[in-house]
This record gives structure tokens, sequence and C-alpha cells, in this order.
């Protein structure tokens, strides 16, 4: 692959999302028309945009690099990355929206009136901050070393820089357009570089792509529970992500907040399409990945090897790109969310100079891990972060919407021992601790399946058995969160 | 449990006997001054303790509730076998034995809440071994209205018992006395916060209207179209529900108050808008934009006679006036700007007019805005100016897009 | 534009009354079985397949069940249940404000 492309598609990558960051409010919005100026994100736009933001290295690399090894049954993960959203759609995304609350900790803190709840939610937002950010900065360090051969460590660091100097300069804001482009950019890069790759399959004679060597240590033993254990944590995961609840604050209401998902559930739907391919033909045209540590590569290689020649060089330089995307935009989504937080309930006092050096320290201990833990596979350490998002906020944001006689301290018992056995299992597991085969490793590294019902556990029983400490704002709250704004908003108008 | 178990116990056991007898020996003999306290300090303390202990409920008012969470500390502080507490209608609470007797008290009280001053009876009943013989009721008086009434009850008379009971209706009554006063306090917050949100200068009212009626002949389509504004902007400013908007909903009446003036100006003035769309949701203090923009408006415009000493300013008459409102996410935070290039302000003065000290006429609506805006969010969250003469003016406003109780519409 | 006159019912739930409590209830009940609904049918489906594609030990099916057919469903899933959750809001105002149906 020629690296002079690939590094100047990167190049061109960022400088456009710093433009469209920089320039496109500017540009777009300066008028003197108040109808032009008060227009709310459409349903559509935000939609893209939370795609955007929410389509990581996971997606872009990791997919088609665990199909890749693993065979088929990893097309778990999108799927569970998409119908994430439904169940988010079904229980969370209106009332969320209409609690009014930016961050989960704010929706903590309205919900259960209670100061010491908003900041233990604040740690497991950090922590789940955290966690997601290391596969993020893995994944780029392994795209320079493809693209550049430069050690691995190098391109972690470069990332992590390149985030926090692009996100504490104010470059990076959660503004709608910028995400919109990276999600346009990803889709492109994966689809236009997918149409070529396949034609030379069919050119090459249709070779079958088999998956007979089933060689996975990771998850030899236990399979099926392994499966589960994915169902569960990224299908209730997803509605506690941090970089995903600040984006539906941008929907005008509720209404338009449950369009928004659908749309969602549609754009990522369509971008999960393409990774799979990628995995079954690296089977064919790049085996020897199977066996080496770098599968998430796959993606990257596949171009040059498939296709060849100036075309491999150009595609591979716009899959470059898009990798490139993936990760900034994901991880600057997620290094934003990690730093606001950290900035309100952890540090003194509040300021834009607090925030940079809030920043800093949202990327500083992820870029640690990243540098020390061994390398797990990319997409099984994002399922991770979302095992401890479903076993803590999950059960935190359905029990809040819907059950009258949630009490803080029950909401504390739930996230302890919910969240806090999940976040425990993974660090284990990352650790290296206990290693397969045996059940203990399977329950440690796919820990969802028993911490969420504990989780839910803790949470409704320590609630029942403190009935005198609920919030004496919970009919308000649960008024707010549920009445359509026909019966709100419009009164004044 | 094994014998160690036992063991253990039977030494806990003769440690607490060693204790009490020590601890009995201690507070029987008669001692003047100990570092630890009198029997007679520490019934003190204690009285005082189940005083304050009464207190809070009370400070919400005589209500079923708060005397239902104060009588028993009440009963306490007096020893009594019962006690009642009553408003001036009904019975609120009765604490101890003997409720049959809750059925006459308003009767036995009647007087005592005509006269206002303490009475005795007997509390007669069928009941033999009712131990309530006797009462003594107290009114419970703020300015010198009775509210209510406390009532003792004991086997016999009793002059301490009775002595007792006055002492702590005068507490109580402090009590009481202190909730009206917090809750005229929170009227008279309320109502300020009223009185600054519907403050449109009647300066304005009244030229939009002569600016309306200027239309009335030659342009009668306008002037419907801009009585109809100016009624949703009036409405919009006096609405009385909710103390929070959004600030799609505060640009929908900037808007409609640009009209009104530029009905006045005419071309005058020009209006640049860069609103961040994820910011529009955010909620904030009902009509804290407007006054600022009206501010910018009159310091474009109305900044009337240029200061002679500066020539370039009399050109600039010539130009329109800029206003910019530019709206940006800034993470947790929105922030708001809102600028003109008009005549601009000694700081100093403005310093002044922050501090309350400008007069009646200038920078009200700056005073009030800044003041709503901290009292909502902090002092972290007040307005920030910049401006010179001549300079034009720059306000930023900061605007935490979540905070608790703050909920826009 | 114009101001929507307010309800008796609507000052009910503002206000939280005993009634007002009642309506918000109701509304919360008929939302929550629509959700309950469309996570059932999601639980069931998503439940079952591991157990099927063990059975089958067809990689041919994981594919094409995984690979391609599962989106449409969890959008038109989706679709579903935005359209069931406005209906049982609009029919709620109508609830609220007293108007006669469509």
């Amino acid at each position: 692959m020629s690296r002079t492309y690939a590094v100047a598609a990167v190049a061109v990558v960022f400088l456009a999302t710093v433009l469209v960051g920089g320039f496109g409010l500017r540009i777009s919005r300066t008028t003197s028309d108040f109808y032009v100026a008060s227009r709310t994100v459409r349903p559509r736009l935000n939609a893209a945009a939370i795609s955007g933001e929410y389509l990581s290295a996971a997606s872009f690399l990791g997919i088609a690099g665990l199909v890749l090894v693993h065979g088929p049954d990893m097309l778990w993960y999108p799927v569970g990355y998409t119908a994430g959203y439904l169940v988010l759609l079904v229980f969370v995304a209106a009332p969320l929206r209409r609690s009014g609350a930016y961050t989960l900790p704010d929706f903590a803190e309205g919900r259960l009136e209670s100061r010491q709840v908003r900041r233990l939610v604040s740690v497991f937002v950090v922590a789940a901050g955290w966690l997601y950010l290391v596969p993020q900065l893995q994944g780029a360090g392994l795209t320079l070393k493809i693209l550049t051969g430069a050690p691995g460590w190098l391109g972690d660091v470069l990332v992590a820089s390149v985030v926090v100097i692009a996100v504490a300069a104010g470059g990076m804001r959660s503004i709608t357009f910028v995400q919109v482009f990276q999600y346009w950019l990803k889709l492109t890069a994966l689809l236009v570089p997918a149409i070529f790759l396949v034609l030379a399959w069919r050119g090459d004679g249709r070779p079958r792509v088999t998956f007979d060597e089933q060689l996975s240590v990771f998850r030899a033993d236990h399979p099926l529970y392994a499966t589960y254990g994915l169902i569960v944590a990224t299908f209730l995961g997803t509605m506690g992500l941090p970089h995903v609840v600040v984006r539906f604050y941008t929907s005008p209401n509720g209404r338009d907040a449950r369009r928004t998902t659908v749309a969602v559930l549609a754009l990522i739907g369509v971008f999960y399409l393409l990774p799979p391919v990628y995995g079954a033909l690296g089977r064919l045209y790049a085996p020897e990945l199977i066996h080496g540590g770098d599968a998430d590569a796959a993606v990257l290689l596949l171009p040059g090897r498939v296709i060849g020649g100036l075309g491999g060089d150009l595609l591979g330089a716009l899959i470059a790109g898009g990798a490139f995307a993936a990760f900034l935009s994901t991880a600057s989504g997620l290094t934003m969310a990690v730093a606001g937080v950290i900035t309100q309930d952890v540090l003194p006092s509040r300021g834009v100079r607090h925030f940079r050096l809030a920043t800093v320290l949202a990327m500083c201990v992820p870029l640690a891990g990243s540098l020390m833990v061994s390398r797990v596979p990319v997409a099984d350490s994002v399922g991770m972060a979302f095992a401890v998002s479903a076993s803590s906020f999950c059960p935190l944001l359905v029990l809040g919407i819907w059950w009258r006689r949630l009490t803080p301290p029950g909401a504390v018992a739930g996230l302890l021992l919910g969240g806090g056995s999940a976040f425990l299992s993974v660090a284990i597991t990352v650790s290296g601790a206990v290693r397969p085969p045996g059940w203990p490793h399977a329950l440690l590294a796919w820990p969802a399946v028993w911490s969420v019902p504990v989780g839910f556990l803790a949470m409704v029983l320590v609630s029942l058995a403190t009935p005198g400490r609920i919030p004496s704002g919970t009919n308000a709250a649960m008024t707010r969160f549920h009445l359509p704004e026909t019966l709100t908003a419009g009164r004044h108008r | 449990m094994t014998g160690a178990g036992y063991a253990a116990l039977v030494l806990l056991a003769l440690l607490l006997l060693g204790a009490g007898f020590l601890l009995g020996r201690r507070t029987a003999r008669p001692v003047r001054t100990s570092d630890v306290g009198t029997p007679v300090e520490h019934a003190t303390f204690e009285t005082l303790h189940t005083a304050s202990l009464a207190a809070p409920p009370l400070r919400a008012g005589l209500t079923e509730e708060s005397a239902r969470r104060s009588a028993r500390r009440l009963r306490s502080l007096l020893g009594t076998d019962a006690l009642c507490l009553t408003d001036r209608d009904r019975v609120l609470v009765w604490d101890g034995e003997g409720e049959h007797h809750g059925r006459q008290v308003m009767d036995q009280v009647r007087d005592l809440l005509a006269s206002g001053r303490d009475t005795a009876f007997r509390s007669d009943c069928d009941d033999l071994d009712c131990p309530l013989r006797w009462a003594v009721a107290v009114p419970l008086t703020v300015d010198n209205r009775v509210l209510g009434t406390l009532i003792a009850y004991a086997p016999r008379e009793s002059a301490v018992l009775a002595r007792a009971a006055g002492e702590v209706a005068r507490w109580v009554c402090v009590q009481l006395e202190l909730a009206e006063l917090d809750r005229s306090r929170t009227q008279l917050i309320e109502a300020e916060i009223r009185a600054l949100r519907a403050q449109i200068s009647p300066h304005f009212i009244f030229n939009s209207l002569a600016a309306i009626a200027s239309f009335v002949r030659t342009d009668p389509e306008r002037a419907r179209e801009l009585l109809l504004e100016f009624a949703d902007f009036t409405r919009y400013s006096f609405r009385s529900h909710g103390d929070f908007t959004t600030l799609a909903d505060e640009l929908h009446s900037i808007d409609q108050y640009l009209a009104l003036v530029r009905a006045r100006f005419g071309e005058r003035l020009a209006v640049t808008l860069q609103i961040a769309p994820e910011v529009l949701p955010v909620a904030l203090p009902f009509l804290c934009l407007q006054p600022l923009v009206e501010n910018a408006v009159k310091h474009g415009l109305e900044g009337a006679v240029p200061p002679p000493r500066d020539p370039g300013s009399a050109a600039a008459r010539e130009t329109p006036t800029r206003i910019t409102i530019s709206a940006f996410d800034a993470g947790s935070e929105a922030e708001v700007v809102i600028e003109d290039d008009g005549t601009g302000m000694d700081p100093e003065r403005l310093r002044h007019i922050l501090r309350g000290q400008g007069g009646r006429s200038t920078g009200i609506g700056l005073l009030n805005v800044d003041e709503r805006l901290r009292q909502v969010y902090g002092d972290d969250y007040g307005l920030v100016i910049e401006t010179g003469i001549g300079a034009g003016m720059k306000i930023t406003v900061r605007l935490p897009k979540y905070r608790a109780g703050v909920h826009g519409s | 534009m114009r101001p929507l006159p307010r309800y008796r019912t609507q000052s009910e739930i503002d206000e939280q009354t005993a009634l007002g409590g009642a309506y918000v209830r109701s509304l919360m009940r008929s939302q929550l079985r629509a959700g309950l609904t469309a996570f059932a049918v999601l639980a069931v489906v998503v439940g079952t397949l591991p157990l099927v594609f063990e059975a089958l030990h067809s990689a041919a099916l994981v594919w094409a069940v995984l690979g391609f057919a599962a989106y449409p469903p969890l959008t038109l899933t989706a679709w579903w249940y935005v359209r069931r959750a406005e209906r049982n809001e609009r029919d709620f105002a109508r609830l609220v404000e007293g108007r006669p149906g469509p």
C-alpha cells in the first residue's frame, strides 16, 4: 500500500473535519432571518450525526477482523450495536429527552434528587468512557502502524494528542454538521472499496469462503454463553453510552427523539452490511492475519491485496481516511463527554481552563491503559464497555423512567453491585489474571448475562426496602418524562 | 455458639454492669461542678435537644402535618400523658392516651380562641380508668392573632404543668412567627421576580403603539401584522406560568420585539444571527435575553447625540447599527453573545449600574438579568460585559445545558 | 400560534392531583405496553436464534440472517413502535382535552 496516499487521505479527513467544524456554523447559519436561525435539527440530520459519532473503530475495523478470525458468529456484534438502539427507543428515547438532562448524571440528579447518586453515576460514566476509549486508541495506533510502519505506541500517543488538542481548542465540539459529515464519509469509505473488492472477487472466479478451522482460543469454550453475554451487553448497553446520550439533547422534543432513533437504526443498519464483506474476503485474500495478531488490519490491507496498483492504493487511502474519521469522531465525542463530566462533578470549579485540564485527564488514563494492557481485539474490548454500561446505566434509566418506587439507596446499590461487578470482571479479564479456558474466564469476560440481572435486582430490592426515601418530586418527574409536548410546550404559543 | 462465644458474652455483660454501676454512682453524687456536666445541666441539654428537634416541622407553619411531626417532642418536653394541638377550627393532632377527649376539645377552648387567655379545665369523662382529669390550654398567637391552642393533660391539677405549658406555647409561637416570616420573604422574592419579569418598559409600549398607529393609514396590512406581533410579544412577556423557557422560544420573542423596533427605526437597524441548532432546546430563565437585545438597540439607536469629541460617530449614525446575536455549543454549556456597534458605555458607569447604583432610568434591564441569572445558576453565571465609550458593547451569557429544577416551557 | 385554552384535566395534571396522577399513569401504562411488546418480540427472536444456529450448524444461514436479514425487521419494529407510541400520545391528548375522536 502506498503510504503517501494514505497519509494524505488522513490529513484531508482531519482538515475537512476541522474546517466543517470551524466554519460550518458561520456559513450555514449566518442570517438575519429568525425563522432560519431557530430551525431545530431535524430527526434525519440528527440521526446521521448520532450514527457518525457512534460508528467507531470497532465498527469500521474491528468487526471485519473478528469475522475474519472467528467466523460468522461474530456478526452478533453489529446486530447488537444496532438492536441496542431499538431497546433505547422503546424504553428510553422520548422520556430521556423530555427529562431535559444533558448527561446521565443530570438525569440521575433530576430524577432522584440526590447529589450522591449523581456523583456515583459520574464515576461510572467516566469509567465506561475510558473503557470505550482504550480500543479506539489501540485501533488508531494499529492503523498508523499499518500505514507508516511506526511502532504501535507512537500511533496511540499521536492520536490521543490530536484528539486532546482538537477537543481542548474547541474544534471538535459536538457540531451536528461535523458528525453528519463523518457518517457519510465512513459509509463512502467502506462502500466504494467494497464494491470494487466484490467485483474483483467475481473476476477471480468467485472462490468460496470457508470457515472450517475454528481456532479461537479466546472464546473456544462456552461459545453459546459468550454469544448470550454479547447479546445482553450490546442490546442493553447502548442506551448508556455517554456520547450517545448527549446527542439526544439536540432533538427539540421527545417525539423527534423517537423519530431520530428510528433513522439511526436504518443508517447504522446500512453501514453494518459492509464490514462482513471485508471479513469474508479477508479470509480468502489475507489468511495469514488469522494467526497473526493484527486481524483488525484486514480492512486496511484488502484493497492493496485484491486490486493492487494505483486503484488499490487510492481505495486503501480512502479506507484509511474513513478509519481515521471513525476513531477521531468517536474518540473526540467520548473525550468531550468524559471531560464534561470531570469538569462538572470532579474538579472544584468550572470554566474553560478547567475544561482543558479535564480533557487531558480524560485522555491520559485510557492512553496509559492502551499502552499497558495486552491487545484484546478491538471489538471485544468495546463489548466490555457495553457490559459495564448495560449493568449500571440500563437499570438506572429503565427503572428511573418507568418505576415510581425507585429510591436513591436503591439506585446506589444497583449501580455498585451491577455496574461495579461488571467493571471488576472486565478489569480482571483485561489484566489477564484469569486465563481461558474454563468457566471462570467465560463468566468474567462476558459478565452482562449475570451482572445486568444483579443490577436490576439490587435496585428493585433495595428500593422496596427503603420506601421512605422515594424522592418527593417523583410524580412531577414522571409527568414530565411521559407527557407529550402537545400538552406542555404549545400552551403559551 | 462456642464456649469462647459464651465467655465473651459474659465478659461483655460484666463490663456493662460495671459501667452502669459507675455511671449511677456518678450521677447520684451531688457534684457541684463537673467537666462532663451535672444532672441539671444534662437535663437542660436534653430539653434543648428535644426542643431543637421539634422546631424544624413547626417552621412550616401550623398544619396537620407539622403538628403531627412535632407533637411527640412537645409532649416529651412537657412530660405529660397527653397533648393536643388545635387550630381555630379543629383538632390537628392528639398525642398520648385518652384520644376520646378530642371530641370535646373544640367546645372547651372556644372562649380561649376568642379571648386569647390561658385557661384550665377539668376534663371529665365516663371512663373511670382514664387518667386524664385536668387540662391546661394555652393559645398560640402570632401578631396578636390566635392561630390555635396547645392543650396539656394531667391526672390532677398542677401549677408546674400550667407554667411549663405556657413556656412551651410561647416557644412554639416564636417558631410559628419565624414560619410567617419565611413565608412572607418567599412571597417577596416571588413578587420581585414577577415584577422583574414583567418589566417591559412603558416607553417601549408607547413607542410601539405610536409606530403601529403611524402605519394604520399608510399601510393597514402592515399595521395589522405589527399589532399581532405586539399582542404575541406581550402575551409571552406577561404569561403567568413557568419561570423558564427555551432558547428557541426566547429567540422568537426577540424576533417579535425587533419587528416592533424596526417599525419605528426602519433600515437603521441590521441584525445578524448565528445560532448553533444544538443549543436551541436549552432551558433558561424566562425573558433574560430580550432585555439584553433591548439594551443593544438602545445603545445603537437611541444613544441619540454622539459625544462631540468623537468625530467618527457622527458619520456612523448614517450607517445602520449592527446587532449580532450568536449562540454556540460549549460542551455542557451554551454560550450566548449579544453584540452591538453602538455608542458603548464607560466601564466605570457600567460597574455602578451593576452594583445597583445606576439610578432609575439606565441599565435596569441589565441589572435584572444579571441578578436573575445569578439567582438561578449561581454567581459563576453572571453577565460578562465588554465595552468602552464609542466601542460598542458585547454581552456574554453562559447557560448550563442542565440544572436541576430548570425546565423549559 | 394562537394560545390553546387551558382545559380542566390539564390543570389536574399540572397540579399533580390524584386525578391528574391517574391520567399520567394510564398514559405510562399504554406506552410501557407498546415498549414491552416490541421488546418481547425482539427478546424472543434473538433469544432463540443462537440455539437455532447451534442446532443447524450452518454457516450460510448465520451469514444470511446476521449479515443481512436482521436489519430490516429491526427498523420495521422500531417504526411500528414509533407509530404506536405517537398514536397513544394523540389519544391521550384527545382524552385530556376532551375532544371527540376523528
